[in-house]
């Protein structure tokens, strides 16, 4: 056990002490070979496995384990296999902090993860001081605030997700009757603040904006005074269980308008929560529409369906976009090592399942989302 | 005025269930000083149950709670066991401890149903019911019965039945009653089991209306916990004021203060418990000088 | 003694080279302990030490945190002033906190704290100024002269000496007069005003020194890490903190850092395998809630008194000594006139029941006042109205002349008045000498800056208040017990201790609760001579007693209550032939004062 070093090195630190003590030296200067040029190459995920954000970290996990298994059928990375490590963050900052550290002490070559930004940007700093790229399932904005050139994101920003909506709402229907609900967590607050700029882009302003908490259950008092404004569209900027409880509830209370959102708003989650019948026509703004979009897309679900028994869905999918790049840059640069390999990641042109990835230098390579309706209870392309 | 109306219709309806996750507190700690804090996730443990029989084995959801209640129960019985040397131990103690076994619960909830969820249908189909411009789910109105229902059954049993005129006794004076021959410990147990059928009843009832996680319980807890020392720790109708006035309150909040409700809702709790430290009803607290 | 300075020297050289040994996520690891340490101590010092229900340490933890975020980024202040302002910050909120507690304890605190702790996460989720759910990034990292403190390493001798410095103050105030008047509040909070500890004061303090803790680890938190966000506040940290104090021991400040560094390993340990790291920790604070209550600070004690059950239990060889007379100070003609409780037409309701119908008494200095009556005919009532653990429905109640009516215990306390309790109120987890510092402690609370600012003198006055305990110990025969629990100790020897302990509080007033109840003759005698003595000594001195010998021999004037009223004053001679005494005294039959009473109803 590798982690009871931190136990057992304090168990026996008197006699450490001794023996070290007689160098003088300042206390810090062993440096952990990493990458060295042998052995499997370390790879280390990063993500809630544990708490409320759980499901996320798992789903990332399987799409990130299929594609290490994809490369290392085929032989691995110039002959060496990929180890791919996972670490639970629990979804709370303090600990992706002391996760960075372990990485980089462990001689991790590059992480994958998380799927919370505010973890993400808690890491960001550290990454970048260890030279540990980073390819994150994140899609708020402020990650591209974070200015790390470690740190790279596996799909479009809120901005993206949102302007692509806005701009089928607003510009291809004609709706100019909007009403917002967003949560005050890190998700909602970026997607609050990402769709609102698209509005005031266009010149409109939301009918009623109402922000709710992650913990709320009841929507009544939101929702009824939503139905007295008696919008079109109510755009919501939620998690995929708290989405589908304001769906639900406000087709209780008779609200009868169409509801639009991004990722979480196209996932079977939020499909049964709100039930498939409420929650039909509700108009999303996804770069993975569905498993049928392509060949690619059909032949990984395939392959995840194979492996690990379910339906495989959108943060499978980015997670594996995502690791495939990675592993593509470094067989093109490689095996390279840190700022080599985010040069080497920021070079690779992929065409993935979300589409083709070209980076910029804030670290986002991909600048397109699809809009997907939802037809009876399944995520389909508008206009299909 | 119909927005006012229509807040406490959603208001009441949560806070049925809370005031359902109040009565365990209050009932388990009426009788057998005891403060669960495990009580939400056994909530949890009852809302897997319920949804599990409903969902995988196609039962009809009034049998597919009744299963569960009565599954929730006998496992209650086993907690009871593990918890009995925390009965009447101090305060911290407790706390911690039974935070602890409710720890423990989650993690098992993790292993046996894994870590993502599930979204329960609603087993009343019927469309709300359209009064005045109001509208109330007709699901409301089931999960109102049954707890009213509950809590009548409840009240017959501890006025009216031989054992639960015991636990009243065993309520009132732990010493005395073990001196008339009543079997504190069996009274203790059912108490328990009792508590346990209850947050199963309430898991059971939100799992249509909300979404079955092993988080789902920890809210309830502590709203539910909330209620109980609001309506008067200990005290069968100040469970169930308790849970509709939080549930009301909350509503209210969230409606007014949008991302700060929970904040608000907790100044005001704290106010109110400031002004009225035994709660609606009071706590029948007897401090032997 | 000086064994526990060089096992602290040992740990000390051991904590200094510890760096040496490790790498570079190690060390980490260890300033993030650390930092929970100091947390805990702080939790180990309102709930351990203090008594206090406190789930919001977690949010004095996040307010260091987030004050000194702000007020480096946002107002770009240096990090020390930030600091400092961010500890001040934390003591405000401490405050707000700790209010509550002056109404409400135990399970109700609990929630009340539990709630402000979760609103404090909402607030911050939700402020712009607070970065919202993402958090203020890019703190800046203290700076010390010739110091690089982005270096893990050095943070962590910064973090070791804000430690030792913390740890130090802490084991300061427990073994000190504040400290101990904290654990005597602890333990009964009753007893504790009654002796004159300003209950609602020590509250505060105690939640103002935990929320120092809290503020100097947020402190050290936003340092280290140099990012905050809500998730790190929340209360399953919470819990966590509340498990390591638990485990460690939550009366000794070193159990909780035991705890703190333990719990935190194993959590280290499995922190690959999530699921069986919450079954392992869940079920260790089970496990030693249930087995070892007193923490793993407290097992070696535990062991200790099991091995000695095991060789056969000897109870101890302390012996009780005889007791030493005072000195009898000159009788003063003047005052002997002078009334030194006053009550006046006081009554008293309970939801219907009239335990106190229109009493009035007075009791003349250096008087010893009998008062008897049958059960339940409003003694204690009236005794608890007197030291202000009741306020009357009707009447006053004027102590050395002045209006007392209703005031706190622990005013009246200090006013001169003491007390003992019907059925024992030793603070029993407190020393029989400790129990008799609480009440030679007539020190402020309010004086606790005195800690900071003078602990020279604050020791000096320890050593002192020692001094005079070992005066009352030999005085009443008890030195040989000084040491010992006193819930150890035979009920004929309580009852000493706690007469003692009264008396050691130096009143004007002595009110004796039945001190004769449970004492064998021999007992009773050596009773009465005390009393006397005590009164001889210039005191003045009630007392509510059943065996009618002492009483009939000893008091000067006795007042006999039925009912709740007066049926009867005068001296004992007089008070025997009265016709109502007989009466109420026949109409409860005597034999059922002989049995153990039920215990009084007080608030």
């Amino acid at each position: 056990m590798v982690r009871l070093r931190a136990a057992a090195a304090i168990s026996t630190v008197a006699v450490l002490a001794t023996v070290l003590a007689t160098g003088c030296s300042a206390p810090g200067s062993d440096e952990e070979e990493s990458g060295s040029d042998s052995g499997p190459i370390k790879i280390a995920v990063v993500d809630a496995q544990s708490g409320q954000l759980s499901s996320l970290g798992a789903w990332e996990l399987k799409g990130a384990r299929l594609a290490v298994d994809e490369w290392n059928a085929q032989g691995g990375v110039n002959g060496r296999q990929i180890q791919l490590d996972v670490f639970d963050d629990q979804g709370d900052p303090t600990i992706g902090t002391n996760l960075a550290r372990k990485i980089d002490s462990e001689g991790y070559l590059a992480m994958i993860g998380t799927a919370e930004s505010a973890v993400t940007i808690a890491m960001a700093p550290l990454l970048k001081q260890a030279q540990i790229p980073n390819i994150t399932s994140g899609q708020s904005p402020g990650l591209v605030g974070a200015g790390s050139e470690f740190l790279f994101l596996n799909g479009p920003t809120s901005t993206t997700y949102d302007e692509t909506l806005a701009k089928h709402i607003l510009d291809g229907e004609g709706v100019k009757s909007i009403a917002m609900i967003t949560n005050n967590g890190g998700y909602g607050k970026g997607e609050h603040d990402a769709f609102l700029k698209a509005l005031k882009s266009r010149s409109v302003t939301p009918v009623v904006d109402q922000v709710v908490t992650t913990e709320q259950k009841d929507f009544s008092a939101v929702l009824t005074s939503i139905r007295q404004k008696n919008p079109k569209v109510i755009f919501l900027g939620a998690e995929e269980v708290e989405s589908g409880l304001i769906v639900k509830q406000a087709r209780d209370l008779g609200i009868t308008a169409t509801f639009a959102g991004a990722a979480p708003q196209g996932t079977p989650v939020f499909v049964d929560t709100a039930g498939a019948k409420n929650a039909e026509g509700t108009i999303v703004s996804s770069p993975y529409l569905s498993n049928e979009i392509n060949e690619a897309s059909k032949k990984f679900a395939a392959a995840y369906k194979a492996k690990f028994n379910e339906e495989a869905e959108l943060h499978g999918a980015k997670a594996y976009d995502g690791t495939q790049i990675l592993l593509t840059a470094l067989k093109t640069s490689n095996v390279a090592t840190g700022k080599d390999l985010a040069e080497a990641i920021r070079g690779t042109k992929y065409q993935g399942l979300l589409g083709n990835f070209a980076y910029d230098q804030t670290g986002v390579g991909i600048f397109e989302t699809s809009i997907g309706i939802i037809r009876d209870g399944k995520l389909v392309a508008a206009g299909s | 005025m119909q927005v006012f109306l229509q807040t406490v219709i959603g208001g009441v309806s949560l806070g049925a269930v809370y005031a359902l996750v109040a009565l365990g507190f209050s009932l388990v700690y009426r009788t057998m000083g005891l403060v669960n804090f495990a009580h939400g996730n056994v909530v949890t443990v009852g809302a897997y149950l319920a949804s599990t029989f409903y969902l995988s084995t196609k039962l009809p959801f009034a049998l597919a709670m009744v299963v569960a209640i009565g599954l929730t129960a006998a496992i209650g019985l086993v907690i009871e066991r593990v918890l009995r040397p925390l009965e009447n131990r101090d305060f911290d103690l407790m706390l911690i401890g039974t935070i602890g076994f409710g720890i423990v619960l989650d993690a098992l909830i993790i292993m046996v149903w894994g870590a993502t969820g599930r979204a329960v249908p609603s087993p009343v189909p019927s469309a709300p019911i359209e009064l005045f411009g109001l509208r109330i789910r007709t699901y409301d109105l089931v999960v109102l019965a049954i707890a009213a229902a509950a809590t009548v059954l409840l009240v017959l049993f501890l006025s009216r039945t031989k054992r639960g005129a015991a636990m009243q006794a065993v309520a009132m004076d732990h010493e005395a009653a073990t001196a008339v021959g009543i079997h504190v410990g069996r009274s203790n147990a059912i108490a328990f089991m009792i508590g346990a059928g209850l947050a199963a009843l309430a898991g059971g009832l939100v799992g249509p209306l909300l979404y079955v996680s092993p988080a789902l319980g920890g809210a309830l807890g502590i709203k539910g916990f909330a209620a109980a020392i609001l309506g008067g720790f200990g005290s069968i109708p100040g469970a169930i004021v308790g849970g509709l006035a939080i549930g009301i309150l909350d509503s209210f909040t969230a409606g007014h203060f949008q991302g700060y409700s929970e904040l608000v809702t907790f100044l005001v709790f704290t106010v109110i418990i400031m002004v009225r430290p035994t709660g609606v009803f009071g706590e029948r607290t007897v401090n032997r000088a | 003694m000086k064994q526990r300075i060089a096992v602290a020297g040992l740990i000390g050289l051991a904590l200094w080279f510890l760096p040496y040994g490790l790498d570079s996520y190690a060390i980490h690891v260890v300033n993030v302990i650390l930092i929970f340490a100091i947390l805990a101590i702080g939790l180990g010092l309102v709930m351990g030490v203090a008594g206090q229900v406190n789930l919001a340490q977690v949010a004095f933890f996040g307010v260091g945190a987030y004050a000194t975020a702000i007020l480096t980024t946002h107002q770009g202040l240096g990090f020390w002033v930030s600091a400092v302002l961010a500890v001040l910050a934390t003591v405000v909120v401490g405050v707000v906190v700790g209010t509550p507690a002056l109404r409400v304890q135990s399970h109700y605190l609990g929630i009340v704290t539990l709630g402000l702790a979760l609103a404090f996460t909402n607030w911050v989720t939700n402020a712009e100024i607070a970065g919202g759910a993402e958090g203020i990034s890019a703190i800046p990292a203290p700076t010390l002269p010739g110091i690089d403190l982005s270096s893990e390493y050095l943070y962590y001798y910064l973090e070791l000496a804000v430690f030792a410095v913390v740890l130090t103050f802490g084991l300061f105030v427990v073994r000190t007069g504040l400290g101990r008047r904290m654990r005597a509040m602890r333990d009964d909070a009753l007893a504790a005003g009654a002796l004159g500890a300003e209950v609602p004061v020590l509250r505060m303090t105690a939640f103002m020194l935990a929320s120092v803790y809290g503020g100097v680890a947020g402190v050290l938190y936003a340092g280290l890490i140099r990012y905050v966000a809500p998730e790190s506040f929340n209360i399953a940290n919470m819990f966590l903190l509340l498990g390591m104090v638990i485990i460690g021991g939550r009366q000794s400040l070193i159990g909780c850092v035991i705890g703190a560094v333990s719990l935190a390993l194993v959590r280290e340990a499995l922190v690959d395998h999530p699921t069986i790291a919450q079954v392992a920790y869940g079920s260790v604070v089970v496990l030693v809630v249930v087995f070892a209550p007193t923490g793993l600070a407290g097992l070696p004690t535990r062991i200790r008194a099991l091995l000695a059950r095991r060789r056969g239990h000897q109870g101890t060889a302390a012996q009780l000594q005889p007791f030493q007379p005072y000195e009898t100070s000159p009788a003063d003609d003047t005052r002997r006139t002078t009334a030194i409780l006053e009550v006046e037409h006081v009554s008293k309701q309970f939801r219907g029941l009239k335990a106190l119908d229109d009493v009035s008494l007075t009791v003349a200095d250096r008087e010893i006042r009998g008062i008897v009556g049958p059960n339940g005919s409003g003694k204690t009532t009236l005794f608890n109205v007197i030291s202000g653990l009741y306020r009357p429905t009707a009447g006053r109640v004027r102590f050395l002349g002045r209006d007392m009516t209703g005031q706190a215990p622990y005013r009246l306390a200090r006013a001169g008045m003491s007390r003992t309790f019907q059925n024992l109120r030793l603070f029993g987890d407190l020393t029989v000498e400790e129990n008799l510092l609480v009440a030679l402690d007539r020190s402020r609370t309010r004086q606790s800056w005195r800690y900071v600012l003078r602990p020279i003198s604050v020791l000096r006055r320890d050593r002192d208040l020692h001094r005079q305990a070992r005066e009352v110990l030999t005085r009443y025969g008890l030195t040989e017990f000084a040491g010992l629990a006193p819930k150890a100790l035979p009920y004929g020897i309580q009852r000493r201790v706690e007469i003692a302990r009264a008396v050691a509080a130096a009143p004007t007033l002595l009110l004796l609760d039945e001190p004769a109840a449970g004492l064998n003759g021999e007992e009773v005698r050596q009773l009465s001579e005390i009393v006397r003595s005590i009164r001889d000594s210039g005191l003045t001195v009630i007392i509510i007693e059943h065996n009618m010998g002492l009483v009939m021999s000893l008091c000067e004037q006795i007042t006999v209550l039925a009912s709740g009223r007066i049926i009867a004053e005068g001296r004992p001679d007089e008070v025997a032939r009265d016709a109502a005494v007989i009466e109420a005294y026949l109409g409860d039959s005597m034999t059922a004062d002989d049995l153990p009473t039920v215990p009084e109803v007080t608030r």
